[in-house]
């Protein structure tokens, strides 16, 4: 009797502990012959197309990707289609027509400077409106379990930001250009939502600024070779600060990514893509990948069993297709 | 037949992973489960979508919310995307289906098609859309250049009139207005600028033994003038370089820089081609003018002499031995009369001070 209530007892104890700290894992499976299949059937079906496909092409390409990386031994899901990212990269042309139809007018007008000043500011202020779209749209046709990613970020707020943060960027020299990428980090990863649980970054500008300037000179100093480390320190400044958090329980991510890895990865992959004249990228993409997220360790008390569909469905890629155009990386 | 497996549902509301008892009847293609909250579902095989995923099938149902199920049994697998595959078959997916070999080969085929682009289609479209390009442009392009290129040159003004009135002398077949400029430097060269300016160096006037020669020279000039053959060459860089980067672009830096090297190669092939085209141009000026032809291939044979010190006029030009051959066997080819041009031979006197 006493032993059975020791065990009982046991038994909701290790529950608890259980419940306090879970064991997350995420992997990605992707092998470089299928990816190198998905890039090529692309490949001929843009050439036939001459271009048009485009659109669809990224949407297998992100398919493929999103779906070779699992959390937990369950895969993300990419649900953009090709005739999204169609309609918003027409869009996204009409735009840039308008922006170079101002630019040529004023050309035309004899106001040289004008036309250059509004080419400059009009890509300018599209850069903010393209991040607030492209997030939108990417967060919410992401999923895990069935359960949708959001970006819930105030577009004229994140605009009004993103120029007071270049203004200060552009006062200082570049100095300010630190603070820039963290705040703009902060701002957008802060909106990300993954069902009802919430992302958080945490980095400071002056630490990424230290980081930078550390990192130049001793590149400087060592020739280049401080390179890779210097790569490690952002990477890893990026994933430690970064967790995701839910009614006071919270997963941390940790980086446990070397400039040694970093160093042996770059050098393979370039060898791969130089002795295959470029064939081999397939490969190369998926090792970091897979360099990438075995190298992110996660730990914390959320229960990945409890989130909740909280986010709406949105499907206009025209901020996707922009920052497409514009060849602007998507993460930040 | 009814065919059963254990797997996971999730309902597009939660992440709560629900364990479920999946029937298949494979006569009506239709998939049937009971949630655990003790919901019957039924989806048509034909209005849900699989994706594997490692050795797992993801079967994927509905927009907002999607619900998944989660299939690891082979034995149901196998089935099951046999019965898919009757329903209906996307094109894509069986393209994506094709092994290795299939993939080289495709890659192999689209290689070959941007080659045979690059080397024919571009520079012919090229070429053809030159055409497009008002003349004003070559004039100003040769404007800007002549002014450049002048400023760290001195030209001989006496010589410069002279040229000038030489060429006068001659049926050149130019459509634009020629103008000659003598530039006294050792260079055993000359150049066309688009605009109708012609650049001959002191070099290469005195390396002339004969008047015929320096019409010879003018001839071949004038070719590249008449044939707007600057512009063609500089719409032929440009494309190739647009087609290079933008084919490539998507790949890799690598790739890029690659291509922009072949790009460069390439157009040195083109310029060889222009060059050969500016040859027997300038032969059928010299027998429009009665000139004995031979001035041709002996200019050939003074550059030829003269080759060692001046490296850049060969890089882009044929091989001088190749060129004197293709003269020679022009004037070998057809007969022609020559009279002699004492007019010529003056002015050329003058130009030899």
């Amino acid at each position: 009797m006493i032993y059975c209530a020791y065990q009982t007892l046991k038994q909701t104890f290790m529950e608890i502990i259980n419940a306090e700290a879970k064991n997350y894992k995420l992997a990605f499976h992707g092998k470089g012959s299928d990816f190198f299949g998905v890039i090529i059937v692309n490949w001929l079906l843009t050439v036939v197309t001459l271009g048009f496909y485009y659109p669809w092409a990224k949407a297998n390409k992100l398919k493929f990707l999103y779906g070779e990386t699992s959390l937990n031994d369950d895969r993300f899901a990419f649900h953009g289609t090709g005739k999204e990212m169609f309609k918003g990269f027409i869009k996204a042309l009409i735009l840039f027509g308008f922006l170079y139809g101002l630019f040529f007018l004023f050309l035309y007008l004899k106001m040289p400077v004008v036309a250059v000043l509004l080419l400059y500011c009009g890509i300018l202020a599209v850069l903010p409106i393209a991040i607030h779209g492209s997030y939108r749209y990417r967060m919410s046709r992401t999923s895990w379990r069935g359960i949708r990613f959001g970006y819930r970020g105030d577009r004229s707020e994140l605009v009004k930001n993103f120029f007071k943060w270049i203004f200060f960027t552009i006062v200082t020299f570049g100095i300010y250009g630190s603070w820039l990428t963290i705040n703009l980090r902060k701002y957008i990863l802060s909106n990300i939502r993954f069902g009802d649980a919430k992302f958080e970054y945490e980095g400071d500008g002056g630490d990424y600024f230290v980081l930078n300037l550390k990192g130049y000179f001793l590149t400087l100093i060592t020739l280049g070779i401080y390179m890779f480390w210097w790569q490690k320190d952002l990477i890893n400044y990026y994933i430690d600060n970064l967790s995701v958090e839910k009614d006071g329980e919270a997963i941390r991510l940790n980086s446990t990514i070397t400039g040694g890895g970093i160093f042996k990865l770059a050098v393979v992959n370039v060898l791969i893509i130089v002795f295959t004249l470029g064939f081999g990228y397939a490969w190369a993409a998926c090792r970091t990948m897979e360099f990438l997220f075995e190298n992110i360790q996660m730990e914390g008390n959320l229960d990945l069993d409890s989130l909740h569909q909280t986010e709406e469905n949105f499907k206009d890629a025209t901020g996707d297709d922009i920052s497409d155009i514009l060849d602007i990386d998507f993460v930040l | 037949m009814i065919r059963q497996t254990f797997c996971v549902f999730y309902d597009g509301k939660s992440s709560v992973p629900q364990n479920i008892n999946l029937s298949l009847d494979t006569e009506t293609a239709i998939l049937s489960f009971e949630t655990t909250t003790g919901q019957q579902i039924r989806w048509d095989i034909k209005a849900v979508s699989f994706t594997k995923k490692g050795t797992a099938l993801n079967i994927a149902c509905g927009n907002d919310p999607i619900q998944n199920i989660i299939v690891s049994d082979l034995h149901f697998i196998e089935p099951l995307t046999a019965l898919k595959k009757h329903s209906n078959h996307s094109w894509y997916d069986m393209l994506i289906a094709q092994g290795m070999k299939i993939y080289l080969a495709i890659a192999l085929v689209i290689l070959a098609i941007i080659g045979l682009s690059y080397v024919y289609f571009i520079p012919w479209v090229a070429e053809k859309s030159v055409v497009l390009i008002p003349e004003e442009y070559d004039t100003k392009l040769g404007e800007m250049f002549f002014e450049q290129n002048m400023y760290f040159n001195t030209v001989d003004n006496s010589k410069t009139k002279a040229l000038n009135l030489f060429a006068s002398e001659l049926n050149l077949n130019n459509t634009k207005k020629l103008k000659f400029t003598v530039v006294d430097s050792e260079i055993v060269n000359a150049f066309a600028l688009p605009d109708g300016n012609i650049v001959v160096y002191t070099g290469i006037l005195n390396s002339m033994k004969n008047y015929d020669e320096l019409v010879g020279l003018i001839g071949h000039e004038v070719s590249h003038v008449n044939n707007r053959h600057s512009m063609k060459m500089l719409c032929r860089n440009l494309s190739g370089y647009l087609f290079i980067s933008a084919i490539l672009g998507d790949v890799n830096g690598i790739m890029a820089t690659i291509g922009d090297n072949v790009n460069t190669l390439q157009s040195l092939s083109f310029s060889r081609e222009f060059e050969h085209q500016a040859d027997s141009d300038g032969y059928k000026i010299l027998l429009q003018n009665k000139v004995d032809p031979h001035g041709m291939s002996n200019l050939f044979k003074r550059l030829d002499d003269h080759s060692l010190a001046v490296p850049e006029f060969l890089s882009s030009h044929p091989i001088t031995k190749e060129r004197i051959q293709f003269i020679d066997k022009l004037i070998k080819s057809e007969s022609f009369q020559t009279a002699d041009n004492p007019k010529l031979k003056t002015i050329f006197k003058a130009l030899k001070k």
